[in-house]
């Protein structure tokens, strides 16, 4: 029989083009294929509650995506992805509600805006590297949430700005399957795009400043260019989700963007992994179910224990900082290599040794 | 005429002078050694040369052109290429895109281009793909191609750091100690492979080595650093019976 884990061996690609493919084997294709399907299909036999979950997650995982092209491929950490996605969401939100304009030109909008701001903030990467840019972005994060919610004339301050979901002709995506869809199609969109740019020459760039600056410079890199250039792209993919996010929330106020959501954010490509295109789905999809699955056990238990309740609230916090370290210690390269682990176990199975 | 020139280079860390009032031309299509005692300065001179370091005094000339205040990645696309004497490989990379990453200046492929990958892009992958698979067919690494470049022996490492440099196809190709740390056959090879480079593409070759059987086979001409100062310039034959060198470098250990 044959073991459905095997690959097949005697895959030849007999020119360069094939080579290069993101899944060069064609197994591998049909099973992406399949799993693409899947989730195209899955709506259509779910609840609106899980639809509603699982939008929040692709639209958590574009964002991720995002962040890891800075973040992961190109080393450069951000802890502003919170206020980026608040640039997004408020561009979007300005554009459609204050300026009519449609949901089809505010969504790109607001990729560009957030990718122009990224990059304005993406300029002391030049001079700063590590803890230091950290710091600069956490300055980005405060500056752009004080500009939000001061800014009462244009965001609405703190009550926020309204939004309504976007129409195409006479249809408008008011439920959770249509959303979904919208989503889902971004998020392949996004999720393609990123694979391609980490095979072509940008992307390659990307990594070699992450591993040798030295030797990407000697290279030819400009290494101002490419981290601004990384900057850039990732806060465009931020952007987009912030837009989504917010016309799925249907409004946006400062405190959807704090600091919380940017830690969030790391967090989810430190779990998923980093420099990982499907780790940062992954990551979306276990740390945005993280407390609805903690709060579903809290009231299952709180039934039995009426006292714990109170106790368990907190918990979210605790469970969040757990996980982080425990991946930390443990599997620093995330969902995404535990994942390779299983599949490589079953290569081999039942010889494992 | 000359391809690089050098004239009156001075660099100081404090109160280090690690090079002091060099001056020499590489002349083009040759095979230059640099030699010297362990910081003489060699690895200095070509950081000057690639940019990494800014001399405090002196300028430098590439193809008639001064190049003393441009940032690196402006010296490799006008043609300059290095292979580190410490490995400086991408290693989480595979020999493949370590060497693609060499033909960045060569390509234009933007964000928008490559996250599309359709014609254009596509096409001048594959084209730049088989640049690329001249230079693995060159150095003999088919086998390692797609293995990521941490994983593989030192002396593997030394190989794809050359065919990194040589996949930008340079001018100038800048060796420092390519052959350190290698056994004998692994030294013989890498030898091989520079003759080669130098006779099939005429690159011009500047080398550090300490192997002074290979300088003297290898090289047409050879400066010798000594504490900063050049101390001598010239054929392998008047290094030979150059009395400075002698006593300064070559020493009792290598008899002449
Ligand atoms: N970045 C640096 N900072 C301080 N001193 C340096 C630096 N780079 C080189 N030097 C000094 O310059 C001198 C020459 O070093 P180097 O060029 O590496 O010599 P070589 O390559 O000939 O062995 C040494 O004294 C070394 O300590
Ligand atoms: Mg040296």
């Amino acid at each position: 029989m044959k073991n459905p884990f095997v690959m097949d061996c005697g895959e030849f690609h007999v020119n360069y083009k094939q080579d290069m493919r993101i899944w060069k084997i064609a197994r591998v294709r049909w099973r992406v294929f399949l799993l693409i399907a899947v989730f195209a299909l899955l709506p259509l036999i779910s609840s609106d509650y899980l639809i509603g979950l699982a939008t929040l997650c692709g639209i958590a995982a574009i964002g991720a995506i995002g962040l890891n092209i800075l973040t992961g491929f190109t080393g450069q950490i951000s802890i502003g992805v919170g206020a980026f996605l608040g640039v997004g969401g408020y561009t979007s939100a300005i554009l459609t509600a204050k300026l009519g304009l449609s949901f089809w030109l505010a969504m790109p909008m607001a990729g560009i805006i957030t990718a122009i701001v990224g990059g304005l903030f993406g300029l002391p990467s030049l001079r700063l590297k590590g803890l230091y840019l950290a710091i600069a972005t956490l300055a980005a994060q405060v500056i752009i949430l004080f500009i939000i919610s001061r800014w009462d004339a244009v965001t609405g301050g703190t009550a926020g700005l309204v939004l309504s979901r976007p129409e195409i002709g006479n249809f408008a995506f008011y439920s959770e399957r249509s959303y979904y869809y919208l989503m889902f199609t971004i998020l392949v969109l996004t999720t393609i795009f990123t694979l391609n740019l980490f095979r072509s020459r940008v992307g390659r760039a990307f990594i070699a400043v992450r591993d040798r600056d030295i030797a990407a410079e000697v290279m030819g890199i400009d290494l101002f260019k490419y981290k601004v250039l990384a900057f850039v792209v990732s806060s465009f993919f931020i952007g987009i989700a912030g837009a989504l996010l917010g016309h799925y929330t249907m409004i946006v106020s400062p405190e959807m963007y704090s600091i919380t959501v940017s830690i969030e954010y790391l967090a989810i490509i430190l779990v998923g992994g980093l420099g990982s295109v499907f780790g940062s789905i992954y990551g979306a999809v276990f740390i945005t179910l993280l407390p609805v699955v903690l709060r579903a056990g809290v009231e299952l238990l709180s039934g039995v224990f009426p006292e714990l309740s109170a106790v368990l609230i907190g918990l979210k916090e605790v469970a969040f900082g757990l996980v982080i370290i425990l991946f930390l210690i443990y599997e620093p390269q995330g969902l995404a290599k535990i994942w390779k682990n299983i599949k490589d176990y079953f290569k081999l199975w039942p010889f494992s040794y | 005429m000359g391809i690089l020139e050098v004239k009156n280079l001075t660099l100081r860390f404090g109160g280090v002078v690690a090079l002091d009032d060099v001056s020499y031309e590489v002349k083009e299509g040759e095979i230059f050694s640099l030699i010297g005692p362990n910081g003489a300065g060699k690895t200095s001179m070509l950081n000057c040369i690639s940019g990494l370091y800014r001399p405090n005094e002196g300028s430098i000339q590439f193809k008639d052109s001064p190049i003393t205040n441009l940032k690196p990645y402006k010296r490799a696309s006008l043609g300059i290429a290095r292979a580190f004497q410490n490995i400086e490989l991408f290693p989480h990379l595979s020999v493949l895109d370590n060497l693609m990453l060499g033909r960045h200046v060569r390509m234009k492929t933007g964000v928008l281009a490559g996250g599309v990958f359709f014609g254009k892009a596509q096409r001048e992958e594959i084209e730049h793909r088989e640049k690329v698979e001249q230079v693995i067919d060159f150095l003999e690494i088919e086998h390692i191609r797609n293995t990521p470049v941490g994983t593989l022996s030192y002396g593997l490492q030394k190989r794809v750091e050359v065919g990194r440099a040589l996949s930008l196809e340079p001018d100038l190709l800048l060796l420092d100690e390519p052959m350190a740390g290698m056994n004998t056959e692994e030294k013989e090879d890498m030898a091989r492979y520079i003759i080669d480079i130098h006779e099939e593409m005429q690159t011009t070759i500047v080398l550090i080595e300490h192997d002074m059987g290979v300088v003297m086979d290898l090289s047409d001409h050879i400066a010798v650093l000594d504490f900063g100062k050049l101390i001598g310039y010239g054929t392998p034959n008047e290094i030979q019976n150059n009395q400075k060198v002698i006593e300064a470098y070559l020493g009792e250990e290598n008899t002449v």
